[in-house]
């Protein structure tokens, strides 16, 4: 009755809400469907937000490089300027003759191993494209220090590395105008992506035979990390001795600072209730203090908790705090 | 608790400047001495500190005061949660600044991850970028270059949906075999949030893009300057330039202040704290495109561009880190998805895949969004293989991993969506298996 209300009342005063049989809202309103509206072609400047960028902002941004060369810098660099380079500013992750330190990257070796149980792919035996090298170094290495060399030293660096990978002689001289025009010999072997490429169906019942059912690996776990809700009270009962008596009665001022009581997130205020040491805090607690930065009442004016408690909680509070830094 | 004891307490409590009646006083000191006696009963007969809030028992924190409003200004989950983490796996990556993590997925429910365990993937570890200072530049084969503020960029108009976000070498280490020990290394390069931004397309109108455009570069402002090519169909269809994330601006480990969500594409393409979208007429092919992220097949072939990620399922209890611990009544319950849009179906299989029986959703059915299944079943306590197979509203059916084998070999590293088994044992422990 009251569906039927409201969209009568929609219908009389917007005349265009356009409910559907059911009630439903319109395809485009329906939550996780993308507003329906394509791209609408160039509206330049329709909503005029932002600055124009200048061609000198551009530059400062634009470090990006193409197979086809677009994009490279003028410039130039030697094999020869490469090595001494990457001695100094590569080889301590990828190794003297690019053959990785650690699990860092190897970046050479490993031709015709593509059809292998465990390939190796490189720059020689799977990169496509010169670019990516130049374009990579460039814009992400050295790793701790990106976007620091110079163009000359990105084609140094890059002549470097095909001619670990043997594909340059090691007089090459690389600039803007050859690098393009070195190819890679993997580059044939890309394609695009074919899926969906498997074509499984939905069967319900006897889909396959049981007996041919066999475990063909398995992975051994460990304890499980997630403790079961009735194993969580072991963690529980594992804190401080002094929580409990802190979140029942000192909570009360301490978590928000009433009366000048600092808080455990407060580290400069307790930084200077710390300096006389923690005895004369734990003194202070249960005895009661007055000073211009605040008041604490004998045990907080809870006189009953006895003085193990209030010592137990001061320390509670004292940790914790350490535990946040 | 002696008399004198209590007279303290009631001191104490009037002194801290509570108006205490006659009449309230005496109805404490009443209760208060019941519930002692209470207390000394209940220890003496269950002995054990965790019954302390079971009925009779009137527990603890029941009878106190709690935190105040503010006290976390932020919160944060229970302490009882801490377990809930992202988890790395060291010898997968030579550091932890170009590294991962995991999402836990056994602990999640629904389908949004919450942003602190959205797993997380690096190139050159997480810039910290203050807002005022990021610009996003949009240049090319565009008529009108513009340099946007954050401020200009929320400006826009912008929407929200809920996608789910995935690594491509998600179960990438399992090609060969299992070797994951935990749902969360298995599956957990996942996570579905709701992501809040501009159309892409509104930015490309906005500049006006020449009609030989065809790619859009987009690059990140990290130290490795993250890039990827994106065809423009994706630009003009539904990615988004996102600012936030689960209602609040995203977290810097996914991408703070700005970042790109191409849904139910590989998680590599939504680019991190992006700086430039640069327009041209054909892809850039860089490392993350070339090097990396193209699927290498048994013949030495490799495939480029392979975006979409395909329709997927698993099953997230049980799981190594939701063992059973008695026979009886379980929900199997998991989660589906597929980059091409909803999931129309989530079978269950409990024997290896002979039979198999349609689960029921127990979420909303969102495009490109993880999608919750449950079916109930009775564990009689013996060995079982359980599986979950998704079907998504193209009628892809979850391939085996035999039929993923026989079209890609086992180099492929990207897009392993197969069907996954647990072996649940008589004890109720969980492992991850492969099987015939």
């Amino acid at each position: 009755m009251f569906k039927f209300l409201s969209v009568v009342v929609c219908l009389l005063l917007l005349g265009a809400c356009a409910p559907t049989m059911d009630g439903e809202a319109p395809e485009a309103l329906k939550p996780g469907v993308d507003a329906s509206f394509a791209y609408a072609g160039d509206r330049v400047g329709h909503f005029g937000f932002g600055q124009d960028a200048t061609s000198i902002q551009i530059a400062g941004w634009d470090i990006d490089v193409r197979p086809d060369g677009q994009g490279l810098p003028v410039g130039s660099g030697s094999v020869a300027d490469g090595e001494s380079l990457y001695e100094e500013q590569c080889a301590e992750c990828h190794g003297s003759f690019g053959e990785g330190v650690g699990r860092y990257p190897l970046l050479a070796g490993g031709e015709g191993s593509l059809t292998d149980g465990r390939p190796t792919k490189t720059v020689g035996s799977y990169w496509p494209y010169t670019s990516t090298l130049y374009d990579y170094i460039y814009r992400a290495m050295p790793f701790t220090q990106p976007v620091s060399l110079s163009a000359d030293e990105t084609y140094a660096l890059t002549a470097y590395v095909l001619y670990l990978n043997d594909l340059v002689d090691d007089d090459l001289v690389l600039d803007q105008d050859n690098l393009a025009s070195i190819r890679l010999p993997n580059e044939a072997n890309f394609g695009p992506d074919p899926r969906p490429d498997v074509a499984n169906t939905r069967c319900m019942q006897n889909c396959r035979d049981p007996n041919l059912i066999k475990i063909v690996s398995e992975v051994v776990s460990e304890a499980p990390t997630t403790l079961p809700i009735n194993e969580r009270t072991a963690v529980q009962s594992q804190q401080h001795p002094g929580q409990a008596t802190y979140d029942q009665y000192c909570s009360i001022c301490h978590n928000v600072g009433v009366g000048g009581a600092p808080t455990l997130d407060d580290a400069a205020n307790w930084g200077v209730r710390l300096s006389a040491g923690v005895d004369v805090l734990v003194s202070n607690a249960i005895n009661g203090m007055s000073s211009a930065s605040g008041v604490m009442p004998a045990k907080g004016g809870f006189v009953h908790l006895s003085d193990e408690q209030v010592k137990s909680s001061v320390l509670y509070m004292v940790e914790n705090l350490a535990a946040s830094q | 608790m002696s008399q004198r004891e209590l007279d303290n307490l009631i001191n104490s409590i009037a002194q801290a400047g509570h108006r205490v009646s006659g009449v309230e006083r005496r109805r404490f000191l009443k209760s208060g001495l019941l519930m002692v006696g209470a207390a000394a009963s209940a220890t003496s007969v269950a002995g054990a500190s965790e019954s302390v809030g079971v009925p009779p028992n009137i527990p603890p924190w029941s009878k106190r005061l709690g935190r105040g409003v503010v006290s976390h200004p932020y919160g944060s989950p229970s302490p009882h949660e801490a377990h809930v983490q992202r988890r790395t796996v060291d010898w997968l990556t030579a550091d932890r600044i170009a590294s991962i993590s995991f999402t836990p997925l056994a602990d999640l429910n629904g389908i949004i991850t919450p942003s602190g365990i959205v797993f997380e993937r690096y190139h050159a570890g997480v810039p910290e970028i203050p807002p005022d200072q990021h610009r996003l530049m949009i240049h090319g084969l565009v008529k009108r270059p513009i340099i946007l503020s954050m401020d200009d960029l929320m400006r826009f108009p912008s929407q929200s949906v809920i996608r789910f976000l995935e690594c491509p070498a998600n179960g990438g280490m399992e090609w060969r075999g299992a070797q994951m020990d935990k749902l969360q290394f298995s599956h957990g390069m996942l996570a579905c949030c709701e992501w809040t931004g501009v159309r892409l397309a509104t930015l490309l109108e906005e500049v006006g893009i020449d009609a030989n455009a065809a790619w859009v570069l987009a690059e990140g402002a990290d130290g490795a300057h993250m890039s990827r090519s994106i065809p423009m169909d994706k630009a003009l269809g539904d990615a988004l330039v996102v600012f936030a994330q689960n209602g609040e601006m995203l977290r810097p480990e996914q991408g703070y202040p700005l970042r790109l969500v191409n849904p139910g594409w590989e998680g590599n393409t939504w680019v991190k704290w992006l700086r430039r979208l640069e327009v041209g007429d054909k892809p850039w092919y860089h490392r993350e495109e070339t090097s990396k992220y193209t699927d290498l097949m048994a013949d030495g072939t490799s495939r480029e561009f392979t975006y979409v990620q395909e329709c997927n399922s698993v099953v997230t209890s049980p799981c190594p880190e939701k063992p059973f611990r008695v026979k009886g009544k379980y929900m199997i319950q998991g989660l589906a998805w597929s980059g091409r849009g909803k999931i129309k179906h989530v079978d269950v299989s409990v024997d290896g895949g002979v039979s198999w029986h349609q689960a029921q959703f127990t979420s909303q059915v969102l495009p490109k969004a993880l999608t919750r299944f449950a079916l109930e079943w009775d564990w009689d306590g013996s060995e079982t293989l359980l599986q979950s197979r998704a079907i998504d509203e193209t009628g892809y059916v979850q391939p085996t991993y035999g039929q993923l084998r026989q079209a890609r070999g086992t180099n492929s590293i990207y897009h392993k969506n197969a069907i996954h088994t647990w072996k649940l044992s008589p004890q109720g422990i969980v492992t991850n298996v492969q099987i015939s």
